[in-house]
């Protein structure tokens, strides 16, 4: 009953301070902004997705062996229209004055090889758009070239789903949105045993019949109830947006126990600390160190959210659990660091 | 300027004396290990999709080491019906693979697997074919001049040059190369290709001149440098500045801003004296970061010391509002995510329109690219950040005093007191103006803010409900920046007659129009083919805006003078109201 009054005193004091209101804030400012940075940040995942994700149209001009299935190839691409021209001069003239992207000047096969010259423009931007556009044809007429030379090409005909889309939702997006609540609990915990400590507020607590132990428990429950609230919403917007997410409540017992874990941790370097100054800084710096350290272990928790949400086989309840043995273990530790915060 | 040094020196001591004894050795030792951990991982080569798929093998397939398949070894009679039951996500029987056709995922990892075996398949031809047979198609990327392009070195001279060096070219003149020439460009990218299999690592420059690409055999290049600019530079600023604002929540907890509010000391002295060190920690990591890039330091430091100034003002801003630690950590990530969109989001259209020029990380990606960068470009991407430091620290003088920083109260109270003491009585009128003008770049970045929200609503919404969000939340920001000012006065009983209320909705509206035309015009000025020539030409008369802004200012404020500012939420909605049909009305041609 003590440790409800102290959680409902920590939800009151959030509520009071709107902090919960600039979390979610922040969440859907980062979300707003998502689309713009997704096509960025995907680059980075694979460069070639950029060409699936932004709607990019091109216009090539070809000169010299117009006829070449090179051209044909380019030209059956949906975001390439090609330009034949018969004299070098008229090619240059379009270029120059933008109305062609790029120029192919194809010369004639030789031994089975076709060599050409690719004209780009000086912005290294646009010529990095166009290589992107034309990526994909030139690799279907490389292919074609390969055929004719009598190579017998296995695995050309899958067709498979481009899937980078699929990747970075699953292996990306989703693990950040359930942990980033996590993130933020961490630093709730800081700020609010630091404030503690820092105003010497906690004698006035300790004059209600609870531990040290119990009070600084209730703060990390909180943390962690607002997290899961957090991961809750960003599910429902994720399945408003037709995204689907398999074992939710998986998802949500897992997110749980990763809040729990960061919030203990960052209670640890609170109470060890004793100020938010320093204390906010070595959490952030030990919060990259651990999720760096995360991935060397088998499935790392990023990999085991997004095998979870996924949908993935060879997953479950067994791994999720497993995390209940780093939570015993830092919520051990936090305890005998808060038994010697109430000793000193 | 002593007085500052003296401060700033006693900054550098407080932040010193935060990491003695052993929380010095902790927080090294932390650091260390991060920088450790770092490496290894980054030797490890760890993928984000690890066992994302599972694929069943019979035991003549080919090999599988692509680490986002979890293999499993499994006879063809087990595998199927394993497809089938939906546990694998796909089945390699020797060299054919199976699917099922019915589900999303299986189509994903056959997607993901084609593209793996293609590499595989690469290998095999390489082994088996002779190189000439194996890569019949050779590229030759050559740059040329667009008419509008600035020259930066590298491709000059005509088409006839690059196709055919000599003097009289004819159209008929392209005769191939020997295929001997590109040959070796081949084998060296097939050793390339055998030894690596990693993500290529960041590079600034993309095709360079005269680089033969074989298409099976090019690695896609990384675009989007921005996104490594912001991480490399604008991070480690935002962690130095973690300490700034923490040293004013130290001092308000301990009581020493007030003893040094009471020192013979301007709040000046003491912003920009507690801002100096980390001003400086900032400089130092911008030319650590350069060197370790081997950039152009001098460049380097005129594009990021504004960027710097930038985040210190956001920051700045952070220490003056927040009320609670735990305001503080939240204050700073908004603010932290405020600033890297607004530093992205345009540098995100770096060579493909102008308006990347509102940030300066184009500046930087140009440099790194060894492009030149025109005096306007430059002018336009730092100015408004300098402006914007510049408003920051008056605002923050304004407001520093110790009732301020000290008081809790709700967040709207708290902004409208430091709109009050923003203010100065003996120059309303142009106080006025200035609020007006200060809330512009909030005003843009709201609007831009509901643009975006209004963007990702799910595409099965008719576009009446995108615009039904961001037309009114324009508005509504619109309405608040102008009669803000106006409102706070009434509220403090500074001005009370109708006459005074309808001049100073004047001086406020004149203030936002002003605002509003100058950033048109500043835009105009580098911007070329954007939707700022349409908002320009369609503006019509001058006369016309401001009227409009004098009118909704007007409504609104006397709307609050004369039922009083509790009820100011509702004279801004009617204010909105009237802009909107004002809108409408311009826009009429376009959406109706």
């Amino acid at each position: 009953m003590r440790f409800l009054a102290l959680v409902k005193r920590e939800l009151r004091s959030i509520r009071r301070e709107k902090t919960i209101m600039f979390a979610v804030f922040i969440q859907l400012f980062i979300a707003a902004f998502s689309s713009f940075l997704m096509i960025g940040v995907m680059s980075f995942y694979n460069p070639e997705s950029i060409g699936e994700n932004a709607r990019i149209y091109v216009d090539v001009g070809v000169v010299g062996e117009i006829g070449s299935p090179v051209a044909y190839y380019v030209e059956k691409s949906p975001s390439i229209t090609v330009r034949r021209f018969d004299d070098i001069e008229t090619a240059e003239e379009e270029f120059r004055s933008g109305r062609v992207d790029a120029l192919m000047a194809i010369l004639p096969e030789s031994s089975g090889v076709v060599e050409m010259k690719l004209i780009l423009p000086q912005s290294d931007a646009e010529s990095m758009l166009i290589t992107m556009a034309l990526d994909k044809p030139l690799k279907e007429a490389e292919n074609y070239l390969r055929r004719q030379n009598g190579i017998d090409l296995l695995y050309d005909d899958l067709e498979g789903k481009p899937y980078t889309n699929f990747e970075f939702l699953y292996s990306i997006i989703i693990p950040v949105l359930m942990f980033f609540p996590a993130l933020i609990a961490g630093s709730i915990t800081i700020d609010t045993i630091s404030e503690e400590l820092q105003n010497k507020t906690l004698d006035t607590l300790w004059a209600a019949p609870v531990s040290l132990w119990g009070i600084f428990s209730a703060k990390i429950f909180t943390a962690g109830i607002t997290a899961v609230a957090q991961c809750i919403l960003w599910i429902g917007l994720l399945r408003m947006n037709s995204l689907s997410i398999h074992n939710i409540p998986l998802v949500l017992l897992f997110a749980l126990l990763i809040a729990f874990c960061v919030s203990f941790g960052a209670g640890i370097i609170a109470v060890a600390f004793k100020d938010r100054e320093r204390a906010q800084f070595v959490y952030s710096v030990g919060l990259v160190t651990v999720a760096g350290l995360s991935y060397l272990v088998n499935p790392s928790p990023f990999e085991l959210m997004a095998r979870l949400a996924a949908g993935g086989q060879f997953v479950g309840l067994l791994q999720v659990m497993s995390y209940l043995l780093p939570l015993f273990l830092l919520g051990s530790a936090f305890f005998l660091f808060s038994k010697r915060l109430a000793a000193a | 300027m002593s007085s500052i040094l003296t401060i700033a020196r006693r900054e550098i001591t407080r932040l010193r004396s935060r990491f003695t004894g052993k929380s010095r050795i902790a927080v090294f030792a932390i650091i260390l290990l991060a920088a450790v951990v770092g490496y290894v991982v980054y030797q490890q080569d760890i993928g984000m999709s690890r066992h994302l798929y599972t694929v069943g093998v019979s035991s003549d397939a080919p090999p599988i080491t692509d680490e986002r398949f979890k293999t499993i070894e499994i006879d063809p009679y087990e595998g199927f019906q394993q497809l089938w039951e939906g546990k694998l996500d796909l089945y390699v029987w020797g060299d054919d693979v199976s699917y099922q056709h019915s589900s999303e995922r299986s189509l994903y990892a056959l997607g993901a697997l084609k593209e793996y075996l293609e590499k595989y398949e690469i290998l095999r031809i390489s082994r088996e074919y002779e190189i000439d047979q194996a890569f019949p198609l050779r590229i030759e990327a050559r740059h040329l001049k667009v008419e509008d392009e600035i020259t930066s070195g590298h491709g000059l001279g005509t088409l006839a040059d690059i196709l055919e060096p000599g003097p009289t070219p004819d159209p008929g003149a392209i005769s191939p190369d020997p295929a001997a020439k590109t040959d070796d460009a081949v084998r060296q990218q097939l050793e390339e290709f055998r030894t690596s299999g990693t993500l290529p690592e960041f590079e600034a420059e993309f095709v360079s001149d005269e680089e033969i690409l074989i298409p099976s055999l090019s690695r896609p290049p990384i675009p989007l440098a921005q996104v490594v600019l912001t991480f490399l530079y604008v991070i480690p600023i935002f962690l130095v500045g973690v300490f700034f604002t923490s040293s004013f929540m130290e001092e308000k907890i301990n009581r020493k801003l007030v003893v040094l509010l009471s020192a013979p000391v301007t709040p000046f002295q003491i912003i920009t004296g507690k801002m100096i060190p980390y001003i400086i920690y900032s400089i130092i990591a911008i030319i650590a970061i350069t060197i370790a890039l081997s950039g152009d330091i001098l460049l380097s430091l005129a594009i990021f010391i504004p960027v710097s100034m930038f985040i210190f003002s956001a920051l700045l801003m952070v220490a003056l509002l927040y009320r609670t630690f735990k305001d503080q950590t939240f204050f700073s990530i908004m603010a932290a995510w405020m600033v890297i969109a607004y530093l992205i989001t345009p540098a995100m259209f770096t060579g493909l329109s102008d308006v990347s020029y509102f940030s300066p990380l184009t500046l930087a990606i140009q440099v790194y690219r060894d492009e030149p960068i025109g005096v306007m470009e430059y002018l336009l991407a730092t100015v408004p950040l300098y402006l914007l430091f510049s408003v920051t620290v008056f605002m923050g003088v304004r407001v520093f005093n110790e009732e301020y920083l000290m008081g809790f109260r709700p967040m709207h109270r708290k902004v409208a007191e430091a709109i009050n003491l923003i203010m100065d009585r003996n120059h309303l009128s142009f106080s006025v103006m200035l609020v007006s003008l200060i809330f512009l770049p909030v005003v843009l970045m709201i609007q831009f803010a509901s643009i975006i929200i209004g963007m990702n609503l799910p595409a099965t919404l008719p576009d009446s409900v995108s615009f039904a969000v961001i037309f009114p939340l324009a508005i509504l920001s619109e309405e608040i920046a102008k009669s803000s000012s106006v409102a706070v006065l009434l509220q403090n009983r500074a001005i009370g007659s109708m006459r005074s209320v309808i001049k100073y909705s004047f001086f406020a509206a004149l203030g936002f129009f002003i605002g509003e035309k100058l950033l048109l015009y500043l835009t105009l000025s580098v911007v070329s083919e954007t939707m700022f020539v349409e908002a320009a030409l369609g503006s019509g008369w001058l006369i016309l805006p401001l009227a409009m802004h004098f009118v909704t200012t007007g409504a609104v404020c006397l709307l609050s003078a004369r039922f009083g500012v509790r009820f100011y939420p509702l004279a801004i909605v009617a204010g909105a109201i009237i802009h909107g049909s004002y809108d409408l009305i311009i826009m009429r041609g376009e959406i109706f």
